[in-house]
């Protein structure tokens, strides 16, 4: 299973912090799995990934994604379990790891003073080259991530593109064999992201291999060649975005029972869910918020035949909806919520608070 | 020499930023000016030296203000330490193998390096008033004032990477300001104060270089006040030093 050209492995890993440490917003609801006053972060958390890919850990935010990357990383101690990236052992030999990695926090960290120019010399020579090694190399950098027009600005003058683009550069200036991004396109607006996402895309046909992490379902989908769905501190699914949309077979049908009737929304989903779920077509089913969910293998067929049922016992429809399955559709299956609402939802952990400001952008 | 070589860069880093940075550059040059132009005049009066020429006050106070800024340019580097914080900057130099102890003193020379641009400011406007200069005594002035700064920087970087917000960072530095300028002797010598006082100076490290100032800024380098303050600021910076760094490699940041 541990195959040669596997680029990062993990076995087992671990963190939790202090309890103390979850203050702010996010770390309010005290925690899962806490004890003796720690909240678990991450817990138990295995991965490989190969050489060449691009590989994404999807969850909320305080998932325990950036713990795993912060700790893949060397910035933040391993509690337990192994981890070794490009072939050295991040806890003990996290010198060999730090020449081998490119690392792009989600605050990024140019110099707003300096050009974007003179930010990625500086970050070349820290990686120890010359500065007419780095010529070429930066030359080239600013090509492939369309810094030239601004490269000899002022970061402070840049948009939020721009910068994140420089950014990446700035990982990627000492040839890392891995790059590590941390939300990448949190905060940018939808043409940048997709902008952003050719980039990512061009890395790897360079042959980089590309860690990110994300709370977008559509990123996640379109990026990854192979990805982990990932909450509270556990690994809830792995494979292929295929792969993993194959494991909710058929459609997903979404039924809005909410009514102009105060609260009769409610009641409604509350008297539909029982009488949808003895349906032999019915696979699975969640109801909340005055909205039914439910799988179905053919939805052609079950359409027509659901919306009959709800007519004669009086159930009003809003809308009804039909989508083949999703990431999210994966991640409801496996956790019971929707990474939609996964912003509100985040409080849920509060782990990834204390050492690090998840939450940046917008 | 890798350590030396990423002192270097992050030295280089940092003076750029300072001397890009216009809003930075007019206060640290105005400072120390205004100091001398309105705290001469009171001082005159206040000594109780009607008779002092304005040579002979400035002599007793300029040193003072070189010790001052001394505190002043250490104690402000924790803000700068935040901002980086916060804005990504320490995290992405602690992903490079880039030395720990550059990552931490590189900014610390560069504030030195300004320092000593504003000391020489302070000293050419003071000669100009009367300040007798004693080369040598200035020089050794210069050791002790570089130590100092360095103790209390690397003291501000590393309570800044404790505390790890601005609000936090501010109200230490803000209470330990009036203590420790005050049972220094800066602007009034301690010797005016009453006995409780003058002992309590003795655990303040900027009482020992103020003293020590007054002394060398007159010209005498082998004095009691000279040795004292080498003998408690050498061990003091290396003490604060070590810490300083260890605060940073433990991943807290």
């Amino acid at each position: 299973m541990r195959a040669v050209d596997n680029i990062i492995t993990t076995q087992d890993l671990r963190k939790s912090f202090p309890a103390k440490k979850a203050r702010g917003g996010k770390g309010g609801a005290g925690g899962k799995g806490g004890d003796g006053g720690r909240i678990s972060a991450v817990r138990g958390v295995s991965i490989d990934v190969a050489r060449g890919e691009v590989f994404g850990f999807l969850g909320p935010n305080g998932a325990g994604k950036t713990t795993t990357l912060r700790m893949l990383t060397t910035l933040l101690p391993i509690e337990s379990g192994t981890a070794t990236v490009a072939g050295f052992d991040v806890a003990r030999q996290p010198r060999q790891v730090r020449t081998r990695i490119g690392y792009v926090s989600q605050l990024g960290g140019a110099d707003e003073l300096a050009t974007g120019r003179e930010n990625l010399i500086l970050q070349g020579r820290l990686y120890g080259a010359s500065r007419a090694q780095l010529a070429p190399r930066v030359q080239a950098l600013v090509e492939l991530l369309d810094l030239a027009e601004f490269a000899d600005r002022r970061v402070a003058t840049y948009s939020g593109g721009q910068r994140r683009r420089l950014d990446i550069a700035l990982g990627l200036v000492h040839e890392p064999r891995v790059l590590f991004l941390d939300e990448p396109t949190t905060g940018l607006d939808p043409q940048s992201r997709a902008n952003l996402w050719d980039h990512i895309r061009g890395l790897r046909e360079r042959g980089t291999t590309v860690f990110l992490t994300t709370h977008y379902l559509e990123e996640a989908d379109v990026l990854c060649d192979r990805l982990m769905i990932m909450d509270h501190g556990q690994i809830v699914a792995e494979g292929t975005p295929r792969a993993l949309k194959q494991q909710v077979a058929g459609d997903a049908i979404v039924i809005s029972l909410r009514n102009e009737d105060r609260g009769a929304g409610d009641r409604g989903a509350e008297r539909a869910a029982p009488l949808l779920r003895g349906e032999p077509y019915v696979r699975e089913l969640t109801a909340d918020n005055g909205q039914v969910r439910l799988y179905v293998d053919d939805g052609g067929t079950a359409l027509p035949q659901l919306i009959r049922l709800l007519d004669s016992r009086g159930i009003p429809i809003r809308s009804i909806s039909m989508s083949e399955p999703t990431l999210d559709d994966v991640f409801l299956r496996q956790t019971g919520r929707s990474l939609r609402d996964g912003d509100t939802g985040g409080g849920e952990t509060g782990s990834d608070t204390g050492s690090e400001p998840e939450e940046v952008a917008a | 020499m890798k350590p030396a070589r990423d002192i270097g860069l992050l030295f280089q880093r940092y003076a750029i930023q300072l001397l890009r940075n216009p809003v930075w550059l007019i206060v640290g040059f105005s400072t120390p000016i205004l100091y001398l132009v309105l705290f001469m005049p009171l001082l005159k009066h206040a000594v109780g030296g009607v008779g002092l020429s304005s040579g002979q006050v400035v002599n007793l106070f300029l040193p003072g203000i070189l010790s001052l800024l001394a505190f002043a340019s250490g104690i402000g580097l924790g803000f700068n330490t935040i901002f980086e914080l916060k804005a990504g900057v320490i995290e992405r130099f602690r992903v490079t193998p880039a030395s720990r102890l550059a990552i931490l003193t590189g900014p610390i020379l560069a504030t030195m390096m300004m320092m000593f641009v504003f000391d020489a400011v302070v000293v050419a406007v003071g000669f100009g008033v009367g300040f007798s200069v004693y080369w040598a005594g200035l020089a050794v002035l210069a050791v002790l004032l570089a130590l100092l700064m360095t103790t209390v920087a690397a003291f501000s970087v590393a309570t800044a990477l404790i505390t790890k917000d601005i609000s936090g960072f501010a109200a230490i530095v803000n209470g330990l300001n009036l203590p420790v300028l005050l049972l220094a002797g800066v602007l009034l010598p301690i010797s005016l104060g009453p006995t409780w006082m003058r002992v309590i100076a003795h655990f303040n490290p900027l009482y020992y270089l103020v003293e020590a100032s007054r002394v060398l800024a007159g010209g005498t380098l082998a004095a009691t006040a000279v040795w004292q303050a080498f003998a408690v600021l050498v061990p003091l910076c290396a003490l604060v030093l070590a810490w300083a760094t260890g605060v940073f490699r433990r991943a807290v940041a």
